[in-house]
């Protein structure tokens, strides 16, 4: 045990938290639901969770470094109607060009954030609730009210989402599912061991003292929003392929699922602290949720109320478990993790109101 | 550049655009300098406006209240559901306001007992209150209200000014008095701008932050009641999506999104550049959308002029000497 | 005998009169300066667009000078937006507003501001539920026969023997999709009907996204599911698109209301055999004619007034049976789309 405590700290855990939370929602909806441990369920859930996850390992970086990206929702529409239109009118365009078209373009719009953010020294906040409305706007004006429409598109893309390409078993891990975990796992290992990778967590949990470290911190942030716009232009490409009907409406309100993925994953909204594992967990634990809740038979009507109050739980008691590690851990390291993720540790040693 | 000259160059800057909008659609539209838009122009957004200003305090605290906009629905709806069920409109009304104030002692809670962050717990609100104003009122839209309800929002009461409007120079005044003019307001910058310093010179900052997020969610209540007067009727998406709105003009008033920085002063020149703005917009037939991008880009140009002007003035003078 | 002959000839004459002037020719007003606004729900889709076409057409027919005002709100601020546009109307003294209302009775106080300032209000695609604030509504169909059409095309594709379906709506706020659903659910009553069971009503929000989870729960939930009936044009292509993706075509059908040139592929894959729409560009143009003689006071907005609206031919204002009070102005028909007729229709 002691060496166990002193290999890993409690935040690394909090993804194991997390996913005990997730299996338990699962059995408790396994229990009332007929046939829910099905591959049915599983492929529901995986492709649910696939683009938002995506965006998500994006969003990450970003609030590593106390930032935050706001458009996302408008990035992702605009890629995947332009994206869209431009493979409608060019049936026979080269799928990886395709894909590489969508994330420049995501990219390209995430480069605008960043400049303006790193450089400008605007709040991110700021500066991602303006392209919100300015990447909608625009996407709005320039589509004279067209729809791309599935019978426009090639064949490829159609049956891109029903890809299978691990089947084990009769379970599907589909194309797009598959592209969300690599993802997650390229991410999750470049964060952890590149030294590069690192300076979003240094820059997030201490920006004066990364400074003093000569830190670049202004090509860290942009290069979070960049990396950032980039994946969510491929969801945009993933929002494509598997709705196929992509109006000027696409992706609108996605912002906030994916920040609510990414606090749900404990990612630490004041930078510094959480890792993309846990964001798609995150993202995970919302999609069983509001996959599984519709078939638990519950009114239509009642879904956001009962989602508002999983969400808020899942968050508290993620915090309060790892309040519980924090003190199993031991007093003198407490201390020490307090000043590092400063918010719930310090409110919570605040005198009650 | 001292914080007290930063504020005051950021309220002459909202002023000299104000001035410039003003005077860009008094040519350009014959119809806006009349008694009648102005107080339209007003009215279409007073309910933003009003949830504005108790955001603006919450946003200075270093905090964020997402649920302000479900709130909002979630009154309305418990007064029409009340009123709906035979209660007398008065007690539906107290309802309402009720309503309001467990939404926000339940922010409260979780933020400032628990201590999680106030992103989190009012992006479920967000969800959540939504919610439970659908479960009420489900697909129906109910109305009717009693006349004199009505008349609270739709006629003008004193001179050409509704109760709406009425009510939000009457909070303005309050909350500037409270924020820059009580003990309550100097803590409120102090907890925005370090709780942690604040904890330690013995403020009681979760206490500070509970009734910053009891405040925000009774306005935004009251915000809601009002918006169903307007309206006549009620239904379950009433406010949907307002949040953003809100947030914008907050920021547009030069409020600092990391806490600590900002005043109503500038909240309320930022108001009036937005609703001025849009109004003449409206007028020159540009449609939402288009309102909504140049919005946008005023929220960003508004901070990033600025500082490449302090930019380049702080490199010129470095030449200097 | 002369004097006979011509005294019918005058009581003839005299017989025909009022129906002359009652049938108000739209030719006789034309060329006049109306400054009218069409407010669609929001922009961005389709059939507003094509609402617009049709609007713009009758303008040029009408030869009105003043250039018709096509202004909307964005979807995430439709209600607010269509307020806020109707008042700004009103203080720039047009002479009429058009509105497809996405606002329920929240519209009303801004409709009755704008016509104390003598503006004509008249709603098409979705009208104003308590017709207050409103001079007369065009309405596409008649919202019970949309109710019974929706239950044939169900009982159709579900077969004699019945079976379960459900419902894809837009969001549970949008009138005019309430009335149309209320509308099937009386129809339903028939006997004719007694095999099929509805199920459940869910809410896609006008979204392609959550219209298409929306119809994979409904597949999820009820296994035996035979029918889903979407009666918006973006549920239904949402919804096919998802039953396709989950090879379930064969099983499941899709119909309701949808635009052709958006259904085709599902139409004859039999994802989607049949639905129904009427012509937007016709809606619009009806629109623009009823709106355009309203506003130079060529016709008046009360029950049995007849016109002429170009090439659609004669109209008629009524009593609304669909609602409580309020004057309508049918424009019909459907037409059902199968593989039979739908290409020529989506081109």
């Amino acid at each position: 045990m002691n060496w166990l405590k002193r290999r890993v700290r409690p935040e690394q855990i909090r993804e194991l938290s997390l996913l005990v939370l997730i299996l338990a929602a699962i059995v408790f909806f396994g229990s009332f639901i007929d046939n829910y441990y099905s591959f049915r369920t599983f492929n529901r859930i995986a492709s649910s969770v696939a683009i938002i996850t995506v965006v998500a390992v994006g969003q990450t970086l970003v609030v590593l470094t106390r930032n935050i990206d706001l458009s996302v929702g408008s990035i992702v529409g605009f890629t995947a109607y332009f994206v869209g239109t431009l493979i409608a009118s060019h049936n026979g365009i080269n799928p990886i060009l395709a894909v590489a078209i969508a994330i420049a373009l995501g990219a390209a719009l995430g480069v605008v954030n960043g400049v303006i953010v790193a450089w400008g020294k605007v709040p991110a906040v700021v500066v991602t609730l303006g392209t919100l409305a300015i990447y909608r706007g625009v996407l709005v004006d320039l589509s004279g009210a067209k729809t791309v429409t599935t019978d426009s598109l090639p064949q490829w893309l159609i049956d891109l989402p029903l890809v299978n390409v691990a089947p084990i078993g009769s379970l599907d891990i589909r194309a797009l599912f598959m592209l969300a975990l690599v993802i997650v796992v390229a991410f999750q290992i470049g964060t952890t061991y590149l030294s590069f990778a690192r300076r979003f967590y240094a820059i997030g949990s201490n920006p004066e003292a990364a400074q003093l470290i000569g830190l670049p911190i202004k090509s860290v942030v942009f290069l979070a929003f960049v990396i950032c716009g980039a994946l969510s232009g491929l969801a945009g490409f993933m929002l494509l392929a598997r709705f196929g009907n992509i109006t000027v409406e696409a992706g609108r309100g996605l912002e906030l699922s994916v920040v609510a993925a990414v606090v749900v994953g404990g990612v630490n909204v004041f930078g510094g602290s959480g890792t993309v594992t846990g964001a798609m967990l995150g993202a995970v634990m919302i999609g069983t949720l509001e996959q599984s809740l519709f078939r638990l038979g519950i009114s239509e009507f009642w879904l956001d109320a009962v989602l508002g109050l999983l969400i808020l739980l899942a968050v508290a008691s993620d915090a309060v478990i790892l309040q519980r590690l924090r003190q199993l851990w031991g007093g003198a390291e407490l201390k020490l993790l307090a000043k590092e993720t400063d918010s719930v540790s310090s409110e919570q040693s605040a005198s009650p109101p | 550049m001292s914080a007290v000259g930063t504020l005051k160059s950021w309220e002459a800057m909202m002023l000299a655009l104000l001035v410039a909008i003003i005077a860009f659609n008094s040519v350009g539209s014959p119809y806006f300098l009349s008694v009648g838009n102005f107080v339209n122009l007003f009215q279409l957004s007073i309910e933003k406006s009003i949830v504005a200003l108790t955001m603006a305090l919450v946003i200075i605290g270093g905090e964020i209240d997402l649920s302000v906009a479900s709130v909002m629905g979630l009154a309305a709806c418990v007064m029409a559901w009340t009123f709906h069920a035979g209660v007398p409109m008065p007690a539906a009304i107290l309802a309402a306001l009720g309503a309001g104030i467990l939404a926000g002692l339940n922010n409260a809670f979780w933020i400032a007992r628990v201590g999680l962050p106030s992103l989190a717990v009012t992006l479920a609100g967000l969800i959540g209150y939504r919610g439970v104003a659908r479960i009420l009122l489900e697909d129906r839209a109910i109305g009717g209200f009693p006349d004199w309800f009505n008349t609270i929002g739709q006629q003008a009461l004193i001179g050409p000014l509704t109760a709406a409007i009425a009510i939000f120079f009457v909070l303005f005044i309050f909350f500037a008095i409270v924020l820059h003019g009580s003990a309550f307001g100097r803590l409120v910058y102090v907890v925005g701008s370090n709780a942690q310093a604040a904890r330690y010179s013995g403020v009681r900052v979760g206490l500070v932050k509970a009734a910053l997020f009891v405040g925000s969610a009774f306005v935004a209540a009251l915000a809601g009641i009002l918006y169903a007067a307007r309206l006549g009727s009620v239904r379950g998406d009433m406010a949907e999506g307002f949040e953003l709105d809100v947030i914008t003009a907050v920021l547009l008033g030069g409020v600092s999104i990391f806490g600590g920085k900002g005043n109503l002063v500038g909240v309320g020149l930022a108001l009036l550049v937005i609703l001025n703005l849009r109004n003449g917009m409206g007028l020159a037939d540009i449609t939402g959308n288009t309102q909504n991008y140049v919005i946008g880009g005023l929220l960003i140009l508004s901070v990033l002029i600025p500082n490449m002007w302090q930019e380049l003035t702080n490199k010129w003078r470095g030449r200097e000497t | 005998m002369t004097r006979f002959l011509m005294g019918a000839a005058a009581l003839a004459v005299l017989a025909a009169l009022p129906q002359c002037a009652l049938a108000q020719d739209a030719m006789a007003t034309r060329g006049k300066a109306v400054s009218m606004v069409l407010l669609p729900k929001f922009l961005g889709i389709l059939p507003f667009d094509q609402a617009h076409k049709g609007a713009e057409e009758a303008a040029k027919e009408l030869q009105n000078p003043t250039p018709l005002q096509f202004l909307g709100p964005t979807p995430q601020n439709s209600v607010a937006g269509q307020i806020e546009i109707v008042t700004n109307a009103t203080t720039q003294g047009v002479k009429a507003i058009m509105i497809s209302n996405n606002s329920g009775d929240q519209i009303v106080p801004a409709a009755k501001a704008a016509q104390a300032k003598g503006i004509k209000v008249v709603t098409w695609d979705s009208p104003i539920p308590s017709s207050e604030g409103e001079d007369v509504f065009v309405a596409q169909v008649d919202f019970s026969e949309i109710g019974k059409v929706m239950a044939d095309m169900t009982l159709d594709l579900a077969g004699p023997g019945g079976g379960k379906f459900a419902i894809l709506s837009a969001s549970p706020d949008a009138a005019n999709q309430n009335a149309w659903i209320a509308a099937m659910k009386t129809a339903l009553k028939d006997p004719k009907y007694a095999k099929l069971d509805l199920v459940d009503t869910v809410y896609g929000n006008d979204e392609s996204e959550k219209s298409y989870t929306q119809a994979q729960a409904l597949v999820d939930k009820y296994p035996d599911l035979k029918v889903i009936m979407s009666p918006t044009s973006v549920g239904i292509v949402a919804g096919a698109k998802a039953l396709q993706d989950e090879k379930l075509c064969d099983k499941v059908k899709i119909s309701g209301l949808g635009l052709p040139s958006e259904m085709l592929a599902y139409t004859k894959n039999g994802c989607a055999p049949e639905f129904a729409l009427w012509s937007f560009i016709d809606l619009g143009y009806l629109a623009y004619y009823t709106t355009y003689l309203l506003a130079a006071d060529a016709l008046k907005a009360e029950e049995g007034a007849k016109f002429k609206a170009g090439r659609m031919g004669e109209y008629t204002i009524t009593k609304d049976p669909t609602r409580a009070k309020g004057l309508r102005i049918l424009m019909g028909p459907f037409t059902i789309y199968n593989k039979d007729n739908v290409e020529a229709a989506a081109k």
